[in-house]
């Protein structure tokens, strides 16, 4: 139960309750500008009947050719509103517009390899890993290691990939640098 | 030629902006003609504050009337740098000029009008690029430019609708249909919303094309789903919605909102409704509980929708009077418990419905008070949470009694000890499920602070919040609580090292810096020399500058990328940055911690004051985010936020305008710049007036003074009483300075108007100093010879009378005696917030007072315009106010040293007996204690001080 709709420029006034978590970035208003001058049906929000924002998610279409696709960049529900399946209406939504509007062949975004719960989610929406990125991201100082700097490209393909040429099923092992992704 | 220059654009680039007049310098020598070094050398002197020098060169370069697209690059950089962006304009119209087919030159012609709101001009220049360029999207360039300049509040009415239907032609002008891009499409809809051409827009939006966009673009069906609510088409909607609830599994709210106006359509159509609508309408609500219930059977735990929906349809019905069983909404809120209960979000979703009365209500709350608390599993734990929230929410006055409460907030805090355990193996970044008891503690301790005035309670709040945070560091709602707490306690820089660990970053500046900033004056050293909350204010006003120099460009891209929707977003986005309220309140608490700090001049004097009256002609937006505060205080009593303000009193526009009346009056005295002469002076553009046109003139509009600003009494009722009391917005003592400011000004303003020396004087001046600083006049300003009085000293004698010299006003004579009677009455208040915002606002008055006699310390100004009489009267005033203030200072350090006392940390300590005895340790709260006492001798003293420090200047 709650309100999907556009993410607007406004709502940078109002994503506090979102924001203020550790695990959501607060970025410079460039960057939401940036999203939103170029794909604003990508980014969308979710509302509870008060108004009150519960959650977002910002993505792009990138790529050439055979690699053209939805990329989510950030995706976030605020503490509260938490296990009420939220993030996988947004991530509906954006694999909706990423097939109907842009044709791109999948849909794909970035995890950090220690973050069991998203990557089970993400799994059960049809993602599966598609290559290992190494040192995406700082290390967060915990105990495992490499995981924690390491991030998996999880894909899914769309209805223009019938071949599902865009997954593969030992992505898990295969490494790249993070110098070799955009 | 180009490998010459690569060296500058690098220095540039990095931001080595000295390195880059360097290089400039050399090459001038060779080519001191070249437009693109010259513009380039401008660009790293605005860069590195020279603009006097960089004015010049920007204006050499600009009377060329430059076509290469390096130099405007540059020279754009340049102005948006000095705030010229009309100029902008003017630069790429002019080379627009000299090359009409150089379609980027059009482009930034258009944007460089964009980005003043220039819509008129846009779509002019719009018009030109599609018939030189014939590319269908200037026609949409045009199309948006009509439509915002009819939404401009400036814009009339009839000439609203006649834009639209430019627009509307425009559109239909186009060779290619709108539907080939949902932004496109967008457009359109927009216009045949407006105009009310609802047949148009369903042929558009009932052909396949247009459902499919609909179908994967949310603005657009948002728009089509506002065309058919317009043409009272809801049956038609509901049923849509239905389909798309049921076929397609859509669980957006939106669609259950549809499906409910639908069933109450009959009604809602006629003012009074006839039998046989009700009639129609209970089917119909049967029908709809119908799809609701086996919604909400469908999707059991996995989806509230139903189950909401079915809450939200009784709720409708019992409005309308067609409910048939008084059971039923209680009944269902039970199973909303029993089934979501145990999500956070439960009690969110319940509060539109917890208004009950009499037997509803009984059973509601003997429903909640029946449940037995578990501590099994996160799950119970949630729905005790839940229970508690939804039960505190409906309690009565009568309820909140201090017995009552305190037995809450023992039953609450233990719990939450209780509840810790199911979360002693969670990671520390983690948040603990039972960090909610500990903040509905908090907010009961808050309450009974508020019934009692006892301050105990807060040490209790503020003891137990922070044992919270270290169970669960990364709560920001418990800091944002001990941040409000820590404040009315007088502990300021405790509540601003919780501040900073939540990292606010970026456009949370402001939305949240209310938190620390607001009347931070208060609290500041700056006066002794502490810069803390003068950075602080600082790094807050950042977004405003990046805003200005950055949105304007994604307002640019959005066109380029043709993404309409957003631009009127982004306007008004950047507009609430802009106009922010919170921006200028900070700016006025900058102003007064500034003057504390730095010697009071008339450089000081005539930047303020340019500053202020630009801020005096904004309508301002209040973006200040209190929601996030966490409240679970009940429907009838104040709100956490409104209980926790400091001195009760929310900072609003009423209080702005009254400070920037202050000031501005002040500094216009204190200063030489009038009109004339602060037009020819001032650097880059006037803001552009967003307030209506008022009939007054600047200086009567200074005088005004609207019942927002002063306190005058309106009788309330009771129940206006509580809005009334956050309305009335400065606090007693303030509404005392503002008295006493404005007294001050009106019995000075004659003697100044009198005294300040002519614009042709100050000018002349003005123009010294440029030429000595860059080598070059000043532009645009004549020197008059200089006549027989004319002298250049500032004391030109006037043909005109020396005004009578009146008598010090009563309010000015006596105000530091009364406000030393005032101090002496708060001095000992428990928190030494209140004494120190008596003390800070004398000391306030006292610097106004050196601004507005500034003037009149010039022996040679008081002997030529004959003031010895006024000047003798400032000696006496003077006098006292230092008197009064070397008092203040000294029984503050006195209760600086009582503060940090062990002895008043045994009263904190003591007075947390209640939570020590749940077993909240008792060292612990004595660390907190230590801190609380410590930061409250730090600011005491630090105060004390600085009015020493200033008693010394000024002496």
């Amino acid at each position: 139960m709650s309100v999907l709709r556009p993410f607007t420029a406004s709502d940078l006034f109002r994503f506090n309750n979102i924001n203020l978590d550790l695990f959501t970035q607060t970025y410079a208003t460039g960057f939401y500008l940036n999203y939103l001058s170029r794909w604003p049906d990508l980014c969308c929000a979710q509302t509870a009947p008060s108004g009150r924002m519960m959650g977002y998610i910002l993505g792009k279409a990138e790529g050439n050719q055979q690699d053209w696709h939805g990329h989510i960049t950030v995706l976030t529900v605020a503490p509260e509103y938490r296990r009420l399946g939220l993030a996988s209406k947004l991530i509906a939504l954006l694999e909706r517009v990423s097939d109907a509007t842009y044709r791109g062949f999948f849909v794909d975004l970035y995890v950090r390899c220690t973050n069991d719960v998203a990557i089970a989610m993400y799994e059960e929406l049809g993602y599966s890993v598609y290559r290992r990125v190494r040192e995406y991201y700082d290390s967060l100082g915990g105990t495992r290691g490499r995981d924690e700097e390491d991030a998996f490209d999880m894909r899914k393909p769309l209805s223009r990939d019938a071949g599902r040429r865009s997954v593969r099923p030992n992505g898990r092992e295969m490494l790249v640098s993070r110098f070799e992704v955009s | 030629m180009e490998r010459q220059i690569k060296p500058i654009y690098e220095a540039l680039d990095i931001g080595s902006n000295k390195a880059a007049i360097v290089a400039c310098n050399k090459l001038l020598k060779k080519h001191p003609k070249n437009e693109l070094i010259k513009a380039l050398k401008a660009l790293a002197l605005v860069r590195s504050q020279k603009v006097e020098e960089s004015l010049v060169l920007c204006d050499e370069v600009l009377a060329a009337k430059p076509t290469d697209d390096g130099v405007l690059t540059a020279l754009m950089h340049v102005l948006r740098g000095l705030g010229r962006y009309k100029d902008m304009v003017t630069m790429f119209e002019e080379a627009y000029k000299q090359q009409p087919t150089n379609e980027e030159l059009a482009a930034q012609t258009f944007f460089a009008n964009a980005r003043i709101l220039n819509w008129k001009a846009a779509q002019q220049v719009a018009t030109r690029m599609h018939r030189q360029f014939q590319e269908d999207r200037y026609i949409y360039w045009g199309v948006i430019s009509a439509i915002l300049q009819a939404n401009d509040s400036m814009t009339a009415p009839n000439m609203r609708t006649l834009l639209y239907k430019l627009a509307h032609r425009l559109v239909t002008s186009s060779p290619t249909p709108s539907y080939i891009n949902a932004d496109r499409f967008h457009l359109h809809l927009t216009i045949l919303r407006e105009l009310e051409l609802f047949d148009e827009a369903r042929t558009l939006l009932e052909s396949d094309v247009g459902k499919s966009i609909c179908s994967s673009s949310l603005a657009c069906n948002e728009l089509r789903r506002d065309i058919w609510r317009l043409q009272g088409l809801l049956k038609d909607e509901g049923a849509k919605a239905e389909m798309r609830i049921t076929e397609q599994n859509d669980r957006n709210w939106l669609e259950f909102l549809s499906v409910l106006d639908a069933t109450f359509s009959s009604l809602v159509s006629s003012a009074e409704p006839d039998e046989a609508a009700k009639t129609e309408c209970t089917s119909q609500v049967a029908k709809t509980q119908e799809l609701f219930a086996k919604l909400a059977e469908q999707d059991g735990q996995r989806d509230r929708s139903g189950l909401l929906a079915l809450l939200e349809l009784e709720k409708r019905a019992r409005f309308h009077g067609i409910s048939n069983d008084t059971d039923r909404l209680v009944d269902l809120m039970k199973r909303y418990f029993q089934e979501i209960g145990d999500k956070a979000c439960c009690y969110e979703d319940l509060k539109p419905y917890l208004a009950l009365e009499g037997e509803d209500a009984t059973k509601w709350m003997s429903y909640l008070q029946s449940l037995t608390p578990s501590f099994t599993s996160t799950n119970d734990l949630r729905r005790l949470i839940n229970s508690h929230k939804l039960l505190r929410q409906s309690l009565s006055t009568d309820d909140l009694t201090s017995s009552a409460e305190s037995d809450r907030a023992a039953l609450y805090t233990q719990q939450y000890l209780e509840g810790l355990k199911l979360g002693a193996t969670l990671a520390p970044t983690e948040l603990q499920p039972a960090d909610d008891l500990a903040i509905l503690a908090g907010n009961v301790f808050v309450s009974l602070w508020k019934i009692s005035s006892d301050e105990k309670y807060l040490y209790n709040a503020a003891a137990l919040l922070e044992f919270a945070l270290t169970k669960s560091k990364q709560s920001f709602q418990t800091r944002l609580m001990l941040i409000r707490i820590y404040r009315l306690l007088g502990a300021p820089t405790v509540a601003l090292e919780h501040y900073r660990f939540l990292q606010i970053k970026q456009v949370e500046h402001d939305t949240l810096s209310h938190s620390v900033l607001s009347r931070a004056s208060t609290y500041s050293l700056a006066a002794s020399g502490d810069l803390t909350f003068i950075t602080e204010c600082l790094e807050a006003s950042q977004i405003y500058i990046s805003n200005m120099q950055e949105t304007g460009e994604y307002i640019a891209r959005a066109f380029n990328g043709e993404k309409y929707s957003q631009i009127p977003e982004f306007i008004i986005f950047e507009d609430r940055l802009e106009n922010s309220l919170q921006r200028d309140l900070v700016k006025i608490e900058h102003l007064r911690m500034r003057l504390t700090h730095e010697a009071i001049s008339s450089d000081i004097i005539d930047m303020e004051l340019i500053e202020l009256k630009f801020v005096f002609e904004r309508l301002h937006r209040d973006n200040r985010d209190f929601e996030i505060l966490p409240d679970y205080q009940p429907r009838s009593s104040q709100k956490f936020n409104e209980q926790t303000l400091l001195f009760g009193k929310l900072e609003g526009s009423g209080w702005l305008r009254a400070y920037l009346k202050v000031y501005i009056r002040a500094l216009q005295q204190g200063s030489d710049l009038d009109d004339t002469v602060e037009e020819k002076l001032l650097i880059g553009d006037r803001p552009k007036q967003s307030t209506p046109e008022s009939k007054l003139t600047f200086k009567n509009r200074l005088r005004e003074r609207t019942a927002e600003e002063s306190n005058e009494v309106i009788v309330p009722s009771p129940s206006q009483k509580r809005t009334l009391d956050i309305f009335f917005k400065l606090t007693s003592d303030e509404l005392v300075f503002v008295n006493y400011a404005t007294a001050l000004a009106d019995w000075l303003e004659p003697y100044h108007d009198h005294a300040r020396p002519p614009p042709s004087v100050v000018l002349a001046e003005a123009a010294k100093q440029t030429e000595l600083k860059t080598g070059h006049p000043l532009k645009g300003v004549e020197i008059p010879p200089k006549n027989g009085n004319g002298s250049s000293n500032g004391s030109a004698k006037k043909d005109e009378e020396t005004p009578l010299i009146t008598e010090a006003p009563e309010l000015v004579a006596r105000y530091f005696d009364d406000m030393k009677t005032r101090f002496e009455a708060v001095k000992d208040s428990t928190s030494p917030s209140l004494t120190l915002h008596v003390a800070t606002l004398i000391q306030e008055a006292f610097l106004l007072f050196v601004v507005e006699t500034l003037r009149f310390k010039t022996p040679s100004v008081v002997k030529v315009h004959k003031l010895g009489a006024l000047v003798q009267q400032f000696k006496p005033i003077r006098t006292n106010g230092l008197a009064v203030l070397r008092e203040v200072s000294s029984t503050l350090i006195k209760r600086s040293e009582r503060d940090a006392t062990v002895e008043q940390r045994k009263l904190f300590v003591d007075a947390c007996s209640p939570i020590i005895a749940l077993n909240i340790d008792h060292d612990f709260v004595l660390g907190v204690a230590k801190k609380m006492t410590d930061a409250r001798k730090k600011v005491t003293e630090g105060v004390a001080k600085g009015i020493t420090r200033l008693c010394t200047s000024y002496n």
